[in-house]
């Protein structure tokens, strides 16, 4: 199933207020800064609505209430619910995301040190699985009535149902340990500084998310260039004498890329945190095991930090696709919408 | 401490003889040891929640108390070089080891002892050792090398105790996050959720390490831990969470796998205040109601020790008591009759969801059905197990591993989680601390021992093993890990 | 190259029934399997009968675990489990989105926008991730909580599409007949739009059922799952973990079990996708 972000759907030309790019790109900003402080909003209310007072973390055993008045003090957990909301985006604002409950460091600094490992680990994955699901997506539909293009199709299916962790570890039992080629996991103690070790450990993880991402996007693929092969333009094009990859190339990609940059948009944003069980099967100190460490000790300052961090992520890269799928395909670019 | 009984003895000789031999010349004094764990501190202040892992990093290695819990489990003096105690026992004066700097290069002196016991005994303190110093009454440095600690009753355990204090630098002001002790190592880096590097101190006091580096791997998944020392990425992990990722390494040449004495007991704890399991009959029926061999070979399989109370072999009190309420459904179900329980009851089973607690749940389910007892399984996490049952004690029943050395003390105190109260048995733990001979504190300690096994205050269902695998080359680590250390100071890698 | 991409597009219709074949067997097995267990088991499932961890022998097909139960027993019950998570995930998800999806496609404009933007928001969230946030919420790890959480993680994606194809269906001629004509707004929900937007989101529900189990599987591997005794496949593969080297049977058959239900999904989507809509090469 192919569908295109819209935003819009009457079928009125609305081609005056949105003619130019710039424009659609203030637009597109501000719509970006409402929907940080919804995302803000609801993290806010989320997390009090989970069981338990924040301060409470933050005392020991057999607290006595003097210092669990103190904890609620520092935590902020004793004023209104209004002051502590401005405060809190206050905070935001000022990129000052508080410190751990439980490891007193910083929050924002902690976050850095993961995203060191997270971001690469994430693009890496992203990039091979491109490598992988591009080519042979375009084939197994180019191609899907001979046996490779067919069994491309096949093994996407498999791909698509194993979960995760169980690629991982099948990829750590062949290459680690029985063919001892690359470590079974673990990150550098000295971070990129060690940036061979560092890169060596990459792999395993990066290959992990990129076989499974690969599968799925495939299909995405697979189907929009079934969706492009069926066009007129393509056989206008072949008719005034292009071959068939030069008018698959030109006009093809352009038209089913729209749909997959959007898709790709959303699989980026999901892979930050959804990478949280790889970072468990390859011993990675990343965002998804701060975050589900972070929830397990109720530890709210890191839980609130990542969170918002991660939606601040989301948020562009879909800020980022939308801008892209505008400049790839000049009708959305007029328009300013497609009926999907 | 004299090691009295039999067993203790064996066990610490085999634990002798098991241990790799290291030879003097043929390991690099400059070897990076790298070790493997599943035990982050989530800081670095062991006042400040930081965990067991940091006993396992620090304790020894970066900082030093006034007297050190060997592996072997004896107490030594280490920065304290002599001591007196006063006719009523009341007051020690401690003497302090001359010529001992700290990290940041300032001179050991009294102030330091005197804050760092104080830092312990903290209001704020959530050290899980304030209570056993709760006979302190003052710290007193009257000059720079003598340290006055006066108690409120006799305490022979003030050494063990002492023990668990670390001498901080008083200078240092917040120790979460850096460190100022003046043990062989110091803090080089650690970056969270990865690893954590120490440093061979070269302006130590004593000797020195036999190795340059030691770096901590953190993992949170057991299966990672095991592959990273299989595939040389670790040299040692400090123990081995099931007997079947040994066979990978048991007759492997390239490992050494050590058995030693182990301090972690698994049971199923009663809230003693709670009906019915204020009633010693129904919790004898259903101590025998358990197939303790059958649950310990299920999880650990030939692994593992059985026991019949809370106290280990290793500890000096320690009497086998593994026949006071052996194996019988038919008696089992006979007691709960007897208790006024002919048709068995029903309770909620609160479990942690890690390994291996929701088995042996699941086990214990089974096996209480046998005699008509209905568990409901219940599954928390660990900071639940915390607040709901270590503090509110809000729980019928629950299972758990307790590491400490010497804990058989929590059975003198009622308002610890399981509320045992038994007058006698309180009675006879205080008098033991108030022992003047260390035979006589044994003697008390296993008489009480005697009778909270005589009523099964809670349900001891095994000693874990204490398993330490290694690469051949490694040797000199610790194989007990008493408390959770991890001396690193021996550690020689050859090659 | 001689071959016109019109031929490329039509691939038989003997490969495509044989997909779809292969999917309702694998599905129509394990639905079987499923409701064989309310009537009957091989073992008690706590009974502790067997070893540990014995291999497969006759009086236990896949071997026992740790404690001695029969291993086979546990993998059928775990098709119940996983049907029980596909279903009921599903079913919430589609509850939850598709009155939100609705809600959004007759909203005025900036309501609209805001809805759009914050599925927008929860649908780049993991599927995991949001799930954990569940979890935790519900204090403690349990069969519906697990179900509730991937159904709620769902449900973003579902109110998304609902939202574009009810938006497709009210711009038609026919609606605006029928509201001239009369109909309420209620009427043209029922007779209209949901007929209309139920094949294609009936797809997406059936893909949804796949991704929920494996969502599932991935959050016993982090210790969120389903507790015992309602142990799901991705439980027993977190246990088995342990046990690989000794007993590697013991992570191998619930892998299948999951993988063979997962892709006999997909495949019944697949074809139900083709059987809808057979214009669309997709």
């Amino acid at each position: 199933m192919v569908s295109f972000r819209c935003r819009r759907y009457h079928d009125r030309d609305h081609s005056r207020g949105t003619r130019t790019i710039l424009a659609y790109t203030i637009r597109r900003t501000a719509i970006l800064i409402v929907s940080l402080l919804i995302a803000a909003t609801v993290l806010f209310v989320l997390l009090r609505l989970l069981p338990g007072d924040p301060a409470n973390a933050l005392v020991g055993v057999g607290a006595t209430q003097e210092q669990i008045a103190a904890a609620r003090a520092q935590v902020g957990s004793d004023q209104p619910l209004q002051v502590q909301f401005v405060t809190f985006l206050g905070n935001i604002a000022r990129l000052d995301l508080g410190t751990s409950f439980v490891s007193r460091a910083p929050v924002l600094a902690e976050i850095g040190n993961r995203m060191s490992v997270t971001l690469p680990l994430t693009l890496f994955g992203f990039l091979l699985a491109l490598i992988i699901a591009v080519p042979l997506g375009i084939i197994a539909a180019v191609r899907s009535e001979r046996w490779y293009g067919a069994a491309i199709s096949v093994v996407s299916q498999l791909g698509i149902a194993i979960p995760v962790f169980w690629v991982g570890i099948l990829l750590v039992w062949v290459f680690a340990i029985s063919l001892r080629w690359l470590p079974s996991g673990g990150f550098p103690l000295r971070g990129w500084s060690d940036w061979r070790e560092a890169a060596i450990g990459m792999v395993l993880p990066a290959v992990t998310i990129g076989v499974v991402m690969g599968a799925s996007l495939l299909r995405y693929v697979r189907a929009a260039t079934l969706d492009v092969l069926g066009n007129d333009f393509l056989r206008t094009a072949r008719a005034l004498g292009s071959s068939f990859p030069e008018a698959l190339l030109r006009h093809g990609v352009r038209n089913g890329a729209v749909p997959v940059v959007s898709i790709l948009g959303i699989e980026l944003a999901s892979t930050f945190l959804g990478a949280v069980v790889i970072e468990r099967v390859f011993s990675l100190p990343g965002l998804g095991s701060m975050l589900l460490l972070a929830i397990q000790q109720r530890d709210y300052p890191n839980v609130q930090g990542v969170l918002f961090v991660s939606t601040l992520l989301v948020l562009v890269i879909g800020f980022v696709a939308d801008l892209l799928q505008r400049f790839i395909d000049p009708r959305l670019r007029s328009r300013g919408s497609v009926a999907p | 401490m004299q090691p009295k009984s039999l067993a203790f003895t064996a066990a610490l000789l085999a634990g002798v003889a098991l241990a790799p031999i290291s030879l003097a010349q043929d390991y690099n004094p400059d070897a990076t040891i790298r070790i493997g764990s599943l035990y982050e501190p989530q800081n670095l202040d062991n006042t400040a929640g930081a965990g067991q892992g940091i006993n396992e990093a620090f304790n020894g290695n970066v900082y030093e108390g006034l007297f050190l819990l060997t592996d072997e489990g004896s107490v030594e003096p280490v920065l304290v070089e002599d001591y007196t105690v006063s006719e009523d026992g009341l007051t020690y004066t401690f003497t302090l080891r001359e010529g001992v700097t700290f990290h940041s290069g300032d001179p050991l002196t009294a102030e330091d002892v005197k804050y760092s016991i104080e830092r312990v005994m903290a209001e704020d303190s959530q050290s899980s050792r304030k209570s056993s110093l709760s006979t302190i009454t003052g710290v007193e440095a009257p000059d720079e090398r003598t340290v006055v600690v006066t108690l409120s009753e006799r305490s022979i355990s003030l050494p063990y105790n002492l023990s668990y204090v670390w001498i901080v630098n008083d200078a240092a002001s917040d120790i979460t996050a850096s460190e100022d002790g003046t043990g062989p190592y110091t803090l080089e880096e650690w970056r969270r959720g990865s690893a954590l590097a120490l440093a061979r101190f070269d302006d130590y006091w004593g000797e020195a390490p036999t190795n340059g580096e030691v770096i901590f791997q953190y993992f949170t998944d057991a299966t990672a831990l095991n592959n990273a020392l299989l595939t040389n990425a670790v040299d040692v992990i400090t123990s081995v969470q099931s007997p079947d990722t040994l066979a990978q390494f048991a007759n492997n040449p390239a490992f050494t796998v050590t058995e030693g004495a182990s301090t972690t007991k698994e049971l199923l704890a009663y809230n003693d205040r709670v009906a019915p399991f204020d009633n010693v009959q129904v919790r004898k029926a259903l101590a025998r109601a358990v197939d303790k061999e059958r649950l310990l070979n299920s999880i650990w399989g030939e692994y593992g020790t059985l026991i019949g109370s809370f106290v280990p072999p290793t500890d000096p009190w320690y009497e086998d008591l593994t026949g006071v309420d052996p194996y019988d459904p038919e008696s089992a179900r006979e007691l709960l009759a007897e208790a006024g329980y002919p048709d068995g009851f029903t309770f909620t089973l609160d479990t942690p969801d890690y390994d291996p607690h929701p088995l042996v749940a699941q086990f214990l389910q089974t096996a209480f059905a046998e005699v008509g007892v209905t568990v409901n399984i219940n599954i928390i996490t660990a900071n639940e197990w915390y607040t709901k049952i270590y503090q509110e004690h809000n729980f019928e029943a629950t299972l758990q591993e307790h590491v400490n050395h010497r804990d058989i003390v929590f059975y003198g105190n009622p308002d610890f989680y399981w509320g045992y109260d038994n007058p006698e048995v309180i009675q006879l733990i205080d008098e033991s601390e108030a022992a003047s001979s260390e035979e006589e504190q044994v003697e008390k300690l296993r008489q009480a021992n005697r009778i909270i096994a005589e009523e099964a205050a809670s349900n001891w269902l095994y000693l874990y093993p204490q398993i330490v695998v290694s690469a051949a080359n490694v040797t000199g680590y610790p194989v007990n890990g008493l408390n959770s250390q991890f001396f690193a100071y021996d550690i020689q890698k050859s090659n | 190259m001689t071959t016109t991409p019109e031929i490329a597009l039509a691939p038989s219709k003997g490969r495509h029934s044989l997909a779809l074949a292969a999917g309702l067997v694998l599905v129509g097995l394990h639905v079987g399997i499923a409701i064989l267990t309310l009537f009957w088991l091989p073992y008690d499932p706590a009974a502790m009968a067997g070893g540990r961890l014995e291999a497969p022998s006759w009086l236990h097909w896949v071997g026992t675990d740790r404690l001695g139960r029969d291993l086979f027993t546990q993998l059928m019950i775990g098709s119940r489990i996983a049907l029980l998570v596909g279903t009921g995930a599903v079913a919430i998800g589609a509850v939850i989105g598709v009155t939100l999806g609705l809600l959004a496609a007759f909203a005025s404009k900036w309501l609209d926008d805001a809805l759009a933007a914050t599925l927008d928001i929860l649908i780049a969230f993991p599927t995991l991730l949001i799930a954990m946030l569940v979890v935790a919420a519900s204090d403690t790890a349990s069969l519906g909580s697990a179900i509730i959480a991937l159904g709620v993680a769902l449900s973003a994606i579902v109110a998304r599409l609902t939202r574009i194809l009810a938006k497709r269906v009210l711009v038609m001629d026919y609606i605006t007949a029928a509201r001239t004509s009369g109909t309420s707004w209620w009427g043209i929900v029922v007779l209209h739009v949901l007929p209309n937007i139920w094949p294609t989101l009936s797809v997406n529900f059936a893909l949804q059922f796949g991704l929920a189990v494996i969502a599932e599987a991935s959050l016993s591997y982090l210790g969120l799952g389903a507790p015992p005794p309602n142990a799901s496949w991705g439980r027993l593969l977190q246990e088995a973990q342990g046990t690989v080297y000794t007993a590697p049977i013991g992570a191998l058959a619930p892998g299948l079990a999951l993988l063979s239900l997962v892709i006999g999904v997909n495949l019944t989507a697949d074809g139900l996708r083709d059987t809808i809509d057979p214009t669309r090469r997709r």
